[in-house]
């Protein structure tokens, strides 16, 4: 819900059948855990995400499909040697998920 | 839970592919040296590289299933500080060659891999399931855009 834009706690809370209590302290899991951060308007609290851990992830992934593609060549280029003639265009299919 | 699918189809028979993805020579020369390797379920290995700036060089390993020529997994720590990964490869015949399907699972972030620890409650439980992938399946699309 937050992926949309910030929401105040009693908000979220409407979208869930448990207490606005109970909702207050998983938002102070997520905060604890650097996913999302508040902030005071009046006398609620307003939540919105942080995206730098997700960031992070997404760089990170974007490493490994880089180093994962770059690697299947080089399987490839071995399989080739192998056999013992130059390495054909192999048919390529890349998903992510 | 977040993850790469790559799959690439090679011209050369299931059981080459095979013993590439499991001849520590062969892994080796196309992935990252290492001498341990054994294609045996429990069988701890470490993949060599250079160090880079925010990488220690190596990835420890643990075999986790063997089941020639069809499927190879092992898990993956790369990084100490972060949640153990699995890499699998499946393997199949196709009519001129070998379809190759890599799967490479556990990009939880950090924020997540604690979140798992803490998720006890039973209405909880299942929001965080249901909901927070889909919210960090939105955002890591949107990042990525």
């Amino acid at each position: 819900m937050l992926a949309d834009g910030e929401r105040p706690v009693l908000s979220l809370a409407s979208c869930f059948s448990v207490s606005v209590p109970a909702v207050s302290q998983h938002l102070a899991v997520l905060r604890a855990c650097g996913l999302v951060e508040e902030r005071r308007e009046g006398r609620q609290r307003v939540y919105y995400l942080t995206p730098d851990p997700l960031r992070e992830v997404a760089e990170w992934m974007a490493i490994y499909q880089r180093f994962w593609t770059d690697r299947l060549g080089a399987l490839g280029a071995f399989l080739a040697r192998q056999a013992g003639h130059t390495p054909p265009k192999p048919r390529k299919k890349g998903r992510r998920s | 839970m977040t993850r790469i699918d790559l799959t690439e189809t090679y011209p050369y028979p299931i059981a080459q592919v095979w013993a590439a993805l499991t001849d520590k020579a062969a892994i080796s020369e196309w992935l990252m040296t290492t001498d341990d390797f054994e294609p045996v379920v429990g069988c701890k290995f470490r993949l060599r590289s250079k160090p880079m700036p925010g990488w220690r060089g190596f990835v420890d390993c643990v075999v986790l299933e063997a089941t020639p020529p069809a499927r190879l997994s092992y898990s993956w720590v790369g990084d100490e500080k972060r949640p153990p990964m699995t890499v699998t490869w499946t393997l199949t015949a196709v009519a001129h060659g070998t379809r190759l399907q890599l799967e490479h699972s556990g990009f939880e972030g950090f924020g997540g891999f604690i979140l798992a620890k803490l998720m006890m409650g039973p209405g909880w439980k299942k929001m965080m399931r249901k909901k927070l992938p889909a919210v960090i399946e939105v955002r890591l699309q949107k990042e990525t855009a």
